[in-house]
């Protein structure tokens, strides 16, 4: 089976729902990856992308009940639940006035007590503080949200809030798309299509989006498949997506703690699968909040081509229980990136090439042991 | 290079040497047609195919091959049984030295010769007469048995009272394995790159024994479980200095015996210039269980790519390892002193004499923490500490026998450092320490502390600490009092690549010495706060890659460890598929790791789990890598 999958890709064949099965389903991990490290080497060779950007998380009140979540607190009056005000929120950006990053990514609770114009103020707040910040904001699930709450219509919401400053989506929500699975570990907000909707219509205004995949809990290697390739479907027709995102369940503190998390092969091996299946989107992103800096330097070679950026912010994955810490240094992402043989390309959101740094010297190591008489003598 | 033309038999126990020359797949493997012409015919054509020219190369019966004189083997290819074979045997309803005659498949005039060099041996002559295989099991009687050959003496493996395997019997005559076939190769016919193709085919082969016994059990009805354990585990595919003595041996009694010409089996090189050999080649001979340069080494650690290198591991340990099963141990480390003399510039764990964070366990929190290790299914402690001036070896001694009489735990004990101190503490040699602490309940001595085993490094990381051969000394008088040892290996100081690769050729060769050598680990530095020496880039993917060179390297040690406690679990069962058969212990702490920033725990579900997941079966073992529990 591998071998006449291995053709098909070679050959630029697209791959079948029972393809990507299989290679869920492939004894031999490392085939697998190198496979999908081959794709990943003939669109990127051994450019890497990350950016500097930031998150903020301005509310965690959030009326939708996910199973999978640990950070949302249902109602304004619980213990732990916050909203920001506005100059909190603008504050986290001045603060880096010295160190200013690419991006500001926010991701929120779906809280029903915000005027939309909260939202506006938020992201023209964000332009005033720094007009050439990217700003990815608001999932599509928060989109769709926007929509029923206040009374509009996708279209009219993105409209308004592009006008606001904002200039792209970020791919959460995704979570799994199957009807059966959604609606168990997440009824009560934007369903599948509802959700890919939401990019569609950006989309066709002109706006980029990224997806995820929510993996590792109830679900199966079939809805795996079948979520990435309502994504491929998707991008055929729109071409609007830059980056397929897996991320890997974590279930500390939340409506599935009795499940383990997936392992590390599981992560990589969903990386590449996603790598050979998307063969119409350019991007797979290794978070390395969700599979930690180690894994992510690993995924490196299993398909992925971006590490995502320095964060700093990030509590959804922490309150989840990632062993990951809150932010990479720039050096950091750097670092990472080389030490796994891979050239770093600090990017924007859009994907344009901010720096490019060189690659690791091969012959890897003996670059190192010079580094090391330099260091060693700072120390002794 | 011009087509091979390649002639194979159609046998279920072949099929892994020749499969990946057919089929679409081989064409993209550069296996395909136009490299290779790959034709299958029954053995007795193979020899014709050769002598007339109409075939390059011939998985030939070595029977066949004796005959045809001027035939060059190729490398460490073959099919052949070390003890048992299964599928070549005299069956019948009495023991053999009651037989009046026995009937022959005479297809396999190999096993025709075995068979009367056999019953020479044990001065029996019944009447031999050939028979078509049905023919031969029908006319199985009273007195009369039959030499019966591949899927039917699988099939009929219960069926007789009396089974004489050929390759067992062999094995308790010489001592050898049997060499059933070979690739033999018309004289200057095949070039050493066209003979990388063999090997390339062979592990694409070995690597799918499951579905070739899933297609055979298929057509033949015969359990897919007993196919797969006859071809991972009957068979041995590999034609190293044992067997060929085996072929050599078969060759010689043949020629006494008069049954077959006189005849000597060679590798005769095709001459060529001495050039470097390719990382493929190199690679190759790797996974094909053969041993390695110390350059060899060193040019796998600064070019061998990811892949390649992991999926090289990965065939050893799978040659090593055929059921798939990966093993811990639950044990508990316990660091009994940290006051130590040394200070190592990478350890954040130590202290010195006098210094108020100084301590020593008491026997009342030994004794709670080896009751936990008991209470928690353990069957060691893992023992090191500091080297504490104050504790005499009548301490260690009299501890060890408190360990043994209230507990029973194993005792994996005192790393080569802590021996090489208490005999200069004592006085006496490291012989006469390891003799006392032996008789005291030692069981076996933890591999830490090697480090890099070279002193130019050494002496940069860790001025105090033993020579590199002392350290060997250490493992050598204990294996030579039949200790074990594990062997460890910390790199990413101010190590070099091959000084790394010295560091392995020195525990290879003492390994050759002494065989005590249970398994291999290795880390990187683990660099945090309080030690006083500035990592280089490190990483998870060097880490793999290391291990995985480590793996092609220790070609005598049987195991490799993943260090998940100092590179995580995730990253630990990725090292599952990077060489590695064991994932170290359920531990419930390890301060100088931890010390350094590191503190990774996990019980033995997670663990199981995580095997579970990489695609293996579990087990829990003991320190000598017994299996404690059935493999799930």
């Amino acid at each position: 089976m591998l071998d006449s999958i291995r053709q098909k890709v070679r050959q630029g064949e697209r791959l079948s729902f029972d393809d990507g099965l299989a290679l869920f389903h492939e004894p031999d991990l490392l085939a697998v990856g190198q496979l999908a490290n081959e794709v990943r080497e003939k669109r990127h060779g051994d450019r890497t992308y990350f950016n500097r950007n930031m998150r903020v998380e301005v509310t965690n009140v959030c009326v939708a009940s996910c199973l999978f979540c640990s950070f949302a607190k249902l109602e304004a009056h619980m213990p732990g639940a916050h909203t920001m005000s506005l100059e909190e929120a603008w504050k986290h950006l001045e603060d880096r006035k010295d160190d200013p990053p690419t991006e500001v990514h926010v991701v929120n609770g779906l809280h029903p007590g915000l005027p939309f114009s909260y939202y506006e103020e938020l992201l023209k707040g964000f332009k005033r503080i720094d007009s050439n910040v990217h700003l990815k904001c608001f999932t599509g699930v928060e989109i769709h949200f926007f929509a029923q709450h206040y009374k509009m219509t996708v279209r009219e919401v993105l409209e308004r809030l592009r006008a606001a400053g904002l200039d792209s989506l970020p791919g959460g929500g995704a979570e799994i798309f199957d009807e059966d699975v959604r609606k168990r570990i997440s009824h009560d907000k934007a369903n599948a299509d509802e959700y890919l909707e939401v990019h569609r219509v950006a989309h066709s205004m002109g706006m980029r989006s990224n997806v995820t995949m929510l993996y590792g809990h109830i679900e199966t290697f079939a809805h795996r498949v079948d979520h990435i390739l309502r994504v491929r479907a998707l991008q055929d027709e729109t071409k609007g997506f830059q980056a397929f995102i897996p991320l890997a369940f974590h279930p500390d503190g939340n409506g599935m703690k009795n499940l383990p998390a997936p392992t590390a092969v599981d992560d990589l091996r969903t990386l590449a699968v996603s790598r050979l299946l998307l063969d119409n989107v350019e991007h797979i992103k290794a978070y390395w909040v969700s599979l930690t800096p180690d894994v992510a330097q690993i995924a490196l070679r299993f398909g992925a081509d971006d590490i995502d950026g320095t964060i700093v912010h990030e509590t959804i994955y922490k309150a989840a229980g990632t062993r990951s810490p809150g932010a990479l240094g720039y050096d950091e992402l750097v670092r990472l990136i080389r030490e796994a043989g891979r050239t770093p390309i600090e990017r924007d959101t859009l994907y344009n090439v901010v720096r490019e740094h060189p690659k690791a010297a091969a012959p890897e190591a003996s670059m190192k042991v010079r580094d090391r008489k330099r260091a060693l003598q700072v120390v002794s | 290079m011009s087509t091979l033309r390649v002639i194979g038999v159609e046998y279920l126990n072949a099929r892994p040497l020749w499969e990946a020359f057919r089929g679409d797949a081989a064409a993209e493997r550069g296996l395909g047609a136009g490299i290779v012409d790959l034709r299958l015919a029954p053995p007795s054509e193979l020899a014709r195919a050769l002598a007339e020219d109409e075939a390059d190369v011939g998985l030939l019966p070595v029977a066949a091959a004796a005959a045809m004189g001027e035939l060059r083997l190729l490398r460490n290819m073959a099919i052949g049984a070390r003890g048992k074979v299964r599928s070549v045997a005299i069956v019948a309803e009495r023991p053999i030295h009651e037989l009046d005659s026995i009937a022959l498949d005479l297809s396999s005039r190999t096993s025709v010769v075995l068979t009367r060099l056999l019953l020479a041996r044990r001065k029996l002559a019944p009447k031999l007469f050939g028979a078509l295989p049905p023919q031969a099991i029908a006319s199985i009687g009273d007195r009369t048995g039959a030499l019966i050959i591949g899927d039917p003496a699988l099939d009929l493996e219960d069926r007789y009272p009396y089974r004489l395997d050929l390759a067992e019997d062999w094995f308790d005559w010489t001592g050898l394995p049997f060499v059933f076939a070979a690739w033999f190769a018309r004289p200057g016919a095949v070039s050493r790159d066209q003979e990388d193709l063999f090997r390339i085919a062979k592990q694409k082969g070995l690597a799918r024994t499951d579905q070739i016994a899933a297609e055979h059990s298929a057509r033949s009805g015969l359990s897919e479980e007993s196919l797969r354990s006859y071809l991972t585990e009957s068979i041995r595919y590999d034609l190293g200095d044992e067997e060929l003595a085996g072929l050599q041996r078969f060759w010689s009694e043949g020629a006494k015996a008069g049954l077959l010409p006189a005849a000597t089996p060679t590798f005769e090189e095709p001459r060529t210039s001495v050039s470097r050999p390719s990382l493929d080649s190199i690679l190759l001979r790797a996974a094909d269980g053969e041993r390695l340069s110390a350059s060899d080494g060193v040019r796998l650690l600064r070019e061998g790519s990811f892949f390649e290198l992991g999926l090289a591991a990965d065939a050893v340990r799978r040659r090593k390892h055929p059921k798939g099963v990966v093993t811990y141990i639950v044990d508990r480390n316990v660091n009994y002193t940290n006051v130590c003399t040394t200070s190592c510039r990478f350890c954040a764990f130590y202290r010195p004499v006098g210094h108020p964070e100084g301590y020593v366990l008491s026997r009342e929190v030994l004794g709670q923490k080896l009751q936990e290790v008991k209470d928690a299914g353990g069957v060691q402690i893992l023992l090191q500490g500091g080297l504490n001036p104050d504790l005499r070896i009548e301490w260690y001694e009299d501890l060890f026998r408190w360990v043994k009489k209230a507990y029973g735990l194993g005792l994996h004990a005192l790393s080569p450092e802590e021996i090489i101190h208490l005999s200069q503490l004592e006085e006496i040699s490291v012989r006469r320490v390891l003799e006392r602490l032996h008789a005291a309940g030692l069981d076996s001595v933890p591999g830490g502390g090697a480090e890099i085993l070279v002193d130019r490094v050494r002496r940069k990381i860790a001025k105090a600490k033993c020579t590199s051969a002392e350290w060997l000394d250490v493992m050598r008088v204990a294996h030579h009092m039949g200790l074990r040892s594990s062997a460890t290996m910390m790199y990413g100081t101010v190590d070099t690549p091959e000084e790394r690769i010295q560091h392995l050729m020195k525990i290879r060769d003492l390994q050759d010495e002494t065989g005590g050598f249970t398994a291999f680990f290795c880390w990187d530095f683990q660099h945090e706060s309080g030690t006083h020496i500035a990592p280089g880039d490190n990483g998870t993917h060097l880490y793999l890659r290391t291990q995985a060179v480590a793996r092609l390297m220790l070609d005598n040690v049987d195991h490799v460890g993943a260090s998940w406690v100092t590179q995580g679990p995730a990253v630990g069962q990725v090292a599952l598929r990077f060489g590695a058969d064991d994932f170290g212990s359920v531990m419930f702490e390890e301060n100088v790791v931890s010390s350094a920033g590191t503190t990774f725990r996990i019980g033995a579900e997670a663990i199981e789990k995580r095997i579970n997941d990489a695609g293996f079966k579990a087990t829990r073992r003991n320190v000598r890598y017994d299996w404690l529990t059935e493999p799930s």
